[in-house]
């Protein structure tokens, strides 16, 4: 068995261009969809923060006040302190779109961004006359 | 490339425990790093892949997937249960794809592509795990980091392969 072929060259740049391809119809299918936070504890569900209110502040679970969440004026989330060894949680960054997700697996936290639901700014403001 | 035969059955039981013991070195080794900065949980090099393919290379299926079982037992004592079931998913899946690629191409498929493939399953076995224990992340938003990641990391494990084999089979 080979270490490299060449062949091996276009199968790896297939692969990358596969993974382009995923992202961008990720991407150009989520970016502006309204959105809502959804943080996890143990797989319950314990709190929901609407994306659009974009003021910016921290905040705990009353789960673990260990781990602080930041919401910034730009309707992204992030994890700005956790007490957790690795701290995959804070190095994951900013997340705003939909499908994105971070997570503190030693502390059983994961924040996900799922789609914002009922009302989007392209709904009308009065239906009248029926 | 011959396999090295190993004589009988305290002959394979030893290889397997030296592999085994290299795929442990490789998972402290790897642990004492310090975490790649990628927002994706899970992300790694796979160092103790090379043990793994090793053992499916040279040894035998039996002997590649007990070393991958045992190594996720290994990560069960060390690093708790998540860890662990995390270790076993990717190992499994990454093995099987690998030996998928082997019966199908044979001599064809070349150890980097191998490597990629392993670790790109390796990657997705992983995040399953995580998204089955975490009520449904989205798999699909991440498998574009998934993939690249373990191309990177496929190309690194099968280059330090090709540099330990030939002392491993000094060795065996």
């Amino acid at each position: 068995m080979k270490l490299l072929k060449k062949t091996d060259f276009i199968i790896i740049v297939l692969i990358l261009v596969i993974a382009a391809a995923m992202w961008f119809v990720y991407k150009s299918r989520f970016s502006n969809v309204a959105a809502k936070a959804e943080i996890y504890y143990y797989s319950t569900l314990v709190e929901t923060i609407d994306m659009r209110d974009k003021s910016e502040r921290t905040f705990s679970i009353a789960q673990n006040e260990n781990v602080v969440f930041l919401l910034d004026n730009d309707g992204n989330i992030q994890f700005i302190k956790s007490d957790c060894p690795d701290k995959v949680c804070v190095n994951t960054g900013k997340i705003h779109m939909v499908g994105q997700s971070a997570a503190c697996l030693p502390n059983g936290i994961v924040v996900k961004i799922v789609p914002g639901g009922e009302r989007s700014e392209d709904d009308p403001d009065i239906v009248v006359g029926r | 490339m011959g396999r090295p035969v190993a004589t009988g059955k305290t002959g394979r039981l030893v290889q397997a425990a030296f592999i085994f013991a290299l795929a442990l070195v490789l998972t402290i080794a790897e642990n004492a790093l310090p975490s790649l900065p990628v927002p994706v949980p899970g992300v790694k090099f796979g160092l103790s892949n090379i043990a793994v393919m090793y053992a499916l290379v040279f040894l035998s299926k039996g002997q590649a997937y007990s070393i991958a079982v045992l190594k996720a037992m290994f990560v069960l004592v060390t690093r708790g249960l998540i860890a662990g079931m995390l270790s076993l998913s990717g190992g499994i899946l990454s093995l099987t794809v690998m030996l998928v690629l082997m019966t199908v191409f044979g001599e064809k498929v070349s150890y980097t592509i191998l490597s990629i493939s392993g670790a790109i399953a390796h990657n997705i076995g992983q995040f399953v795990v995580i998204t089955v224990i975490y009520t449904g992340m989205y798999m699909w938003a991440y498998l574009p980091v998934l993939i690249i990641s373990g191309v990177v990391a496929g190309i690194i494990t099968a280059t330090l392969l090709r540099v330990i084999i030939p002392v491993l089979r000094r060795l065996s």
